[in-house]
């Protein structure tokens, strides 16, 4: 800094204040919440009582809208215009993830809570692709 | 420094003695002002207001809940109306409405969040008040009067 900059430079900062994302993004977090949603299927098929079923499919769908939160999360504020150059296919991804979502929540079958689970892969290689893990995740993410 | 003062309920800004210690000048940190005000420019701020200035002027004041230092612009004064969460909302004798002048859609595209501002924290009491910034000497190019201007 030159001196003069030294004489006339404030030495109070006023914010013009935003709210910073915390930029941490990880596609793990919506497949733990799907694999959830994938146990508690089996679980749900594996028990006849009507209490214990009420109880699963409320849980399943509890489950199901936080992957749907996630997978916004990760399109919404991770994904940028330029990452499509490398994943051409990324909106279809997610609308068709955002969909399996809704399918799941309305259904009981494992087959679709698998399903759930591969778009979510597909999501997680798009992430990887991009540099997501090293650029969003501080260093030393479980492998 | 004095905490905030309140004579009969009624939020009272500092004594002369006290905004006569400044700040004059500062310098603005972050984006949520743009495009009238941008990050790392230096303005000089009058902090003898007692009041809140006319609405469109910016002011800098201490942000309530963090008293971080903030600069924002008056969108409505005491006594005036706002809309607020789907309702009205009539500010009293000592509250002004301070608001960001970049949409949140302009902030989202250079990647940040919604701007902190009153529709986060409400009315801001004049006790919070630290001045009025009324001229920009940095860069040399936008040198000048901050106008009055419009938020949002």
């Amino acid at each position: 800094m030159s001196p003069l900059n030294r004489i006339f430079a404030p030495k109070t900062v006023a914010h013009a204040h935003c709210d910073l994302p915390c930029g941490v993004y990880d596609p793990e977090q919506a497949r733990i919440e799907a694999e959830s949603v994938y146990r508690i299927i089996e679980k749900y098929a594996a028990n006849e009582d009507p209490t214990f079923r009420t109880r699963a499919i409320a849980i399943k769908e509890r489950q199901a809208d936080l992957v749907k939160h996630h997978l916004d999360t990760l399109w919404h504020d991770y994904f940028k215009p330029e990452h499509l150059e490398v994943v051409p296919n990324l909106h279809e991804l997610f609308w068709s993830a955002s969909k399996q979502v809704s399918k799941v929540k309305a259904s009981t079958s494992i087959d679709d809570a698998k399903k759930l689970l591969d778009l979510i892969d597909e999501v997680d290689a798009a992430w990887k692709a991009t540099g997501g893990e090293s650029k969003t995740r501080v260093a030393g993410r479980p492998g | 420094m004095t905490g905030p003062r309140r004579v009969r309920g009624i939020a009272r800004p500092d004594p002369v003695r006290v905004r006569l210690a400044g700040p004059w000048r500062v310098a603005v940190a972050e984006g949520s002002m743009r495009p009238a005000i941008e990050p790392g420019d230096w303005l000089l701020v009058d902090p003898t207001v007692a009041r809140w200035p006319r609405r469109g002027s910016i002011v800098v004041f201490r942000e309530p809940g963090s008293d971080v230092l903030a600069i924002k612009r008056v969108a409505a004064r005491p006594g005036d109306w706002v809309t607020f969460l789907g309702g009205h909302l009539q500010l009293g004798e000592d509250e002004a409405w301070l608001l960001s002048d970049a949409s949140d859609a302009a902030l989202e595209a250079a990647g940040f969040g919604p701007a902190m501002d009153s529709r986060r924290y409400g009315p801001v009491p004049v006790e919070a008040l630290v001045g009025r910034a009324w001229f920009r000497y940095w860069p040399g190019g936008a040198l000048g009067r901050l106008p009055l201007g419009r938020a949002g």
